[in-house]
């Protein structure tokens, strides 16, 4: 309510300045003469021949130029006569009093935000938010880490923090770090390599890869780095080589390993018959299809993946896609609310809201 | 509550300058005073809303208010205060507001202390300021809004950028900007005078000293711009020929000349139309170079193509006004009277000569920076053009300048004797023929160029000198009387000299600095000793340095000079883990105006690669500027440019910029 | 004189100037300006050595050696052919493998770039306008280059990886 208030008054002060003059009646002006610069000008004319600036008769032809430029200005001040319009007073009143309030109020609306107050960071950590508690944490050990940077531990406990909360770029700066301070190890390759994979979103980069292969390096059984190794291959379009790099690991793995699902999952995708059909598969399936059965198979995608994104609001690249889905389909208006949506999702996490925006710049659906 | 009055005060200030670029053209259209006074009120309102606006923004900046996009991504809550203030134009969008605020504040002072202006002519000149300053207001709220905001803000800022947290990068914009912006009041001033179809003889007594302002600022902007590249970059240079100082030089260069053909107009009428031509063409360029850095068309098309919004924008704006100021120019000049005669050899003559040299030097550099531009548009094809360029085109030109530079001062208005002032200037040039064979003979024979090039930079000081002999009577009347006749001479006498002398000063540094810069570059251990220009220069030990937020390879280096100890040096490789970055901290040791200067490279098993240099006179490179702008204050202050216009009413003086 | 000859003798001084404006132009831009290239143009158009440009590029990952007394040599890429580079001096602080680099110098008669400026700006959002966009004809580019601080160092590698 203040912040109306406030906005009333600075509304006010601004209409006040428009009015003010306009109620004056005519003052007697203390118009800026300009036979004053001439006479001046006569005067500086005296003062360079005394320096022996200009030439005697020199002098005396610009005495004449400015007498005749004096006596034309003489006219010239007589001329303008001032009148008062005052059908265009009252117009200006009337333009200043209603339409000034209403044009600022019009323009503001759209851009502003009147219902969000003021989060200096003073206050906020003072009553920590409770929404965000990891934010916060992170925050702090992020503070401490730029203060010393050398704490080899803290980075160790920041890294795989960031790496979950999806700031790729930075859990590889941890891990460089923590690599650094904490000397070489086959996990915190296989982590960095991951960060890496993540940060150019699941693609095994080849500097990723270099770090797999360090990893395997230090220490033949590296799980990780291992499935990594034959993804890398896989996304090479080496499949076989995937298939026995993950058979291998399979083989010489404990019944009871908590990675067993995930490689066979990986396995079977490649190389069994029933394999769940891949994006392109659809597409291609798609092509054959009547259009009612196409359409029906789209929107079915798409609700799947919009309600898959309700429950987890994480995924931006998922956001991006539906919003774009929907927009492919003409539904502007699914697709705005869709974007409010993943705004939402994402708002806490400053990275991912810029992942986001980015992506909503290239969809020409900004703002 | 603060984010969101500092915006709203942007819309109204918006919303005034749309009044204030109508409402008093219609006044003076039918002679109404009341309705030309509202440019006075809203002009003042305005100024007041864009401050405060600015003043929401570095607040929210200063309590890290991260629920504000602009301050979310530009700021950091461990930044030291200094540069969480700079950091507020340290941005797009935050310097874009800098600048409108500046542009208010100028319209204010137009408003506050323009009294003595004609009511016509002031309304007019407010209404052109207030359609700039509504361009810009609408390109801010649209395009470049510093007041977004988040709904749930993030806890921390993005931006902790340690090679940004430095003195010299957070003061020089703000001076480049009164610079640039300072020239739009003298753009106001030509489309007004162009609408009226008028010339007041008020006119110029009140574009010269706005003209003075800008170009102080400017020259101060500059130097401060090119002394930061030379310490902060760790390569010694300080110039670097690149578009963006280009898009600085190039107003620089106009408004210089704008200020010499707008003596001759304050003195003698003549030159009207070519000045006003000239006040239009400095702000284009200004505004032309706002375009260049803003639009990010120089640092990559791509961004350009990317987000476009931003750059047509400007471009727009960019065209409506030169464009609109320009057909102005060409429907209204031929109204405007011719001013008064003068022979070609005369003072008038003297600064004709100056502005042809400085607007084809200009023009010359505005070839040179957007030729690329053009031709890649054009075929395709990608070229740079680099200091060779300029070197070759701009220095030939500047040349003839130089020469004529002491000759103006000496010469008499309306028709000047060459002569006598050559006889006057006799003991410059013995001077400057001295200077030359003394380093040519020093330099064994040597190229002859850089001797020659510092003849001619000490003939522009002591022509200066002379003219100060000449006019005080040195050397020919007592002392006494020569002292009595100092203090009588005009401040803008003083101010005159003091600019040309700067002009020489800068040139002998930068001669200096570009002929007899030796370097040593090499990698060097623990008790390896460099010698360069004399100097012997000993690395006595590198050491690792835990510093606040960084680690830094410091070395530490002995300078002796003829076995005798002067003085340590420790320039150092600073890194930022935490940001994955590193800076190289360069260390100067000052001996009188030469400079010594160490930067590190990379360290590989005990030895470090180290780059020194010795810069002759090097200072004198800034000094020169400083003396320039020192000249146009000195220039500024006197009271003489105050007498055109009358009294004042009640403003108090200290607080006439203008007058 | 009359009003007509000394318009006359202003007119003629300015022609004069601007003559030698245009010649000084014309002149130092037969001489002094540099075309760019990437290694993949430096092989389609056989630029003679001695010739001096501006090559871009990427540093390739894993080519840069060290000799010495600060002698470097690199191999620049633009993913269709590679070009080594050889350079004496210090290299800039944001100099790195996989990073964008600009170097201006010339072809020596075996082939190898001889840079005497390996360009580097103190912006490290600043990525030289040819190379950028060089890199984006070629499609190692991804968006947003040059907007954003963070991501150029990610982006840069993957241009390479890909």
């Amino acid at each position: 309510m203040t912040l109306w208030f406030v906005f009333a008054l600075m509304t006010a002060a601004a209409v006040f300045a428009v009015l003010l003059p306009l109620g004056r009646g005519p003052r007697p002006q203390s118009d800026g003469s300009e036979a004053a610069v001439y006479k001046d000008q006569l005067a500086e004319i005296d003062r360079d021949v005394a320096a022996s600036l200009i030439g005697p008769s020199e002098a005396e032809a610009a005495r004449v130029e400015i007498g005749r430029r004096l006596l034309a200005a003489a006219d010239h001040q007589r001329d303008p006569p001032m009148a008062s319009n005052i059908f265009l007073r009252r117009s200006v009143a009337i333009v200043a009093l209603v339409g000034l309030p209403i044009a600022a109020i019009a323009l503001y609306l759209p851009l502003g935000s009147p219902r969000l107050g003021d989060f200096p960071l003073a206050e906020r950590t003072r009553v920590p938010d409770a929404t965000q508690p990891l934010d916060n944490l992170v925050a702090q050990v992020e503070a401490h880490l730029e203060k010393n940077p050398t704490d080899g531990r803290g980075w160790n406990v920041l890294a795989p923090v960031l790496a979950r909360l999806g700031r790729y770029d930075d859990a590889v700066r941890a891990y460089h770090n923590s690599i650094t301070y904490n000397g070489d190890s086959a996990a915190r390759r296989a982590d960095l390599g991951e960060a890496l994979t993540g940060a150019a979103g699941g693609v095994v980069t080849a500097e990723a890869k270099a770090e797999f292969e360090r990893a395997v390096a230090l220490n033949a059984d590296e799980v990780k780095a291992r499935y990594f190794l034959g993804l890398a291959a896989e996304q090479d379009g080496d499949t076989t080589q995937a298939a026995s790099m993950w058979r291998a690991m399979l083989a010489t793995a404990p019944p009871d390993a908590p990675w067993r699902p995930l490689v066979q999952a990986a396995l079977a995708r490649i190389e069994g018959p029933g394999a769940p059909a891949l994006p392109d598969a659809t597409v291609a399936a798609a092509k054959d299809m009547n259009e009612t059965d196409r359409n029906a198979m789209i929107h079915g995608m798409v609700d799947r993946l919009a309600s898959r994104l309700k429950q987890n609001g994480d995924d931006v690249e998922g956001w991006l896609r539906l919003v774009r889905a929907y927009m492919v389909m003409g539904d502007r208006d699914k697709a705005k609310s869709a974007l409010t949506d993943a705004r939402q999702a994402v708002a806490n996490d400053a990275e991912r809201l810029r992942q986001l925006n980015e992506g909503l710049k290239n969809l020409g659906l900004d703002g | 509550m603060i984010a969101e009055a500092g915006h709203y005060a942007l819309v109204l200030a918006l919303g005034l300058a749309l009044i204030q670029s109508t409402v008093p053209m219609l006044g003076a259209r039918w002679h109404d005073a009341a309705l030309m006074n509202v440019a006075r009120s809203t002009a003042l309102a305005q100024l007041l809303f864009a401050l405060a606006s600015f003043a929401a923004l570095v607040t929210l900046h200063v309590t890290s208010d991260f629920s504000v996009v602009n301050v979310f991504e530009n700021s950091h809550s461990l930044k030291p205060l200094i540069y969480k203030i700079t950091g507020v134009w340290g941005n797009h969008e935050g310097s874009m507001l800098l600048w409108v605020s500046i542009l208010a504040l100028f319209g204010g002072l137009v408003a506050a202390f323009g009294n003595n202006l004609p009511l016509s002519l002031r309304a007019h000149v407010l209404a052109v300021q207030a359609w700039i300053a509504s361009a810009f207001y609408l390109f801010i709220l649209i395009t470049s809004n510093p007041f977004l905001r988040i709904a749930n803000p993030p806890i921390e800022g993005r931006d902790l950028n340690p090679v940004l947290q430095d003195i010299g990068l957070a003061v020089h914009p703000p001076m480049l900007y009164l610079g640039y912006v300072g020239f739009s009041i003298s753009f106001s001033f030509a489309v007004a005078a162009l609408i009226e179809g008028r010339i007041d003889a008020a006119w110029a007594r009140w574009v010269r000293p706005w003209t003075l302002v800008a170009w102080i600022f400017l020259t101060l902007g500059i130097a401060m711009g090119s002394y930061w590249a030379y310490y902060e970059l760790g390569w010694g240079g300080w110039w670097f020929w690149d578009p963006v100082e280009n898009a600085s030089l190039m107003p620089w260069l106009a408004g210089t000349a704008l200020l010499h053909s707008a003596v001759v107009m304050e003195k003698r009428n003549a030159l009207k139309v070519w000045t006003i031509l000239l006040a239009i063409l400095t702000f284009s360029l200004s505004l032309l170079g706002t375009f260049l850095v803003r639009s990010g068309v120089l640092t990559s098309v791509h961004a350009f193509a990317t987000d476009p919004t931003r750059g047509v924008f400007i471009l727009l704006i960019l065209c409506t006004f030169i464009g609109g100021s320009l057909t102005l120019y060409a429907w209204r000049a031929s109204a405007l009277k011719q001013g008064g005669l003068f022979a070609p050899i005369s003072r008038e003559g003297a600064l004709v000569l100056n502005n042809l040299f400085l607007t084809t030097a200009c023009a010359t550099v505005f070839i040179g920076t957007l030729y690329p531009l053009a031709l890649e548009v054009l075929t395709g094809d990608k070229i740079s053009v680099g200091a060779p360029f300029f070197n070759l085109t701009f220095a030939p030109l500047f040349v003839p300048l130089m020469i004529a530079v002491p000759f103006g001062p000496l010469l008499a208005w309306k028709r000047g004797d060459l002569l006598g002032a050559a006889q006057r200037l006799m003991a410059a040039g013995i001077a400057a023929l001295i200077a030359f064979a003394v380093l040519w003979a020093w330099t064994r024979g040597g190229s002859a160029l850089a001797p020659l090039a510092i003849g001619l930079a000490v003939f522009v000081i002591a022509g200066a000198l002379c003219d100060l002999a000449e006019r005080t009577g040195l050397f020919r009347a007592p002392v006494a009387t020569a002292v009595r006749r100092a203090r009588g001479l005009p401040r803008s006498t003083w101010g005159t000299a003091f600019a040309h002398a700067g002009v020489g000063v800068a040139l002998i540094g930068i001669v200096c600095e570009t002929t007899w810069n030796s370097e040593y570059i090499g990698s060097m251990k623990a008790g390896d000793v460099a010698k360069i220009a004399g100097y012997e220069v000993e690395l006595d030990s590198l050491a690792q340095r835990q510093g606040p937020n960084f680690r830094e390879m410091v070395a530490q280096f002995t300078v002796s000079l003829d076995g005798r100890r002067l003085s340590e040096m420790t320039p150092s490789k600073r890194n930022y883990p935490a940001r994955g970055s590193s800076t190289t901290e360069a260390a100067l040791l000052t001996r009188g105006v030469s400079q010594l200067y160490i930067s590190l490279g990379d360290t590989a098993d005990g030895t470090i690669a180290v780059r020194i240099y010795h810069k002759p006179l090097v200072l004198l490179i800034w000094f020169g500027p400083v003396l320039m702008a020192f000249g146009g204050m000195l220039s500024l202050s006197d009271r003489r440019l105050r007498v055109g216009a009358p009294k004042p009413a009640r403003a108090p003086r200290g607080l006439q910029p203008a007058e | 004189m009359t009003r007509k000859q000394r318009r006359l003798t202003m007119i003629g001084g300015s022609l004069t100037v601007l003559a030698l404006a245009v010649a000084l132009v014309l002149n130092a831009m037969r001489d002094s300006i540099v075309f760019f290239s990437t290694p993949g143009m430096v092989a389609e158009k056989h630029i003679l050595p001695g010739k001096r440009f501006r090559l871009g590029g990427l540093v390739e990952n894993g080519s840069l050696v060290r000799g010495d007394n600060l002698a470097v040599s690199f191999k620049v890429s633009d993913g269709n052919a590679t070009l080594p580079v050889a350079y004496k001096g210090i290299l800039p602080d944001l100099f790195r493998e996989g990073q964008g680099v600009v170097a201006e110098g010339a072809l020596d008669p075996s082939g190898v770039f001889r840079a005497d400026t390996v360009l580097a700006k103190h912006d490290e959002n600043y990525m030289p306008r040819d190379l950028a966009d060089a890199l984006k004809k070629q499609g190692h580019w991804k968006d947003d280059y040059g907007a954003k601080t963070d991501d150029n160092a990610k982006q840069a590698k993957q241009g390479v990886s890909q």
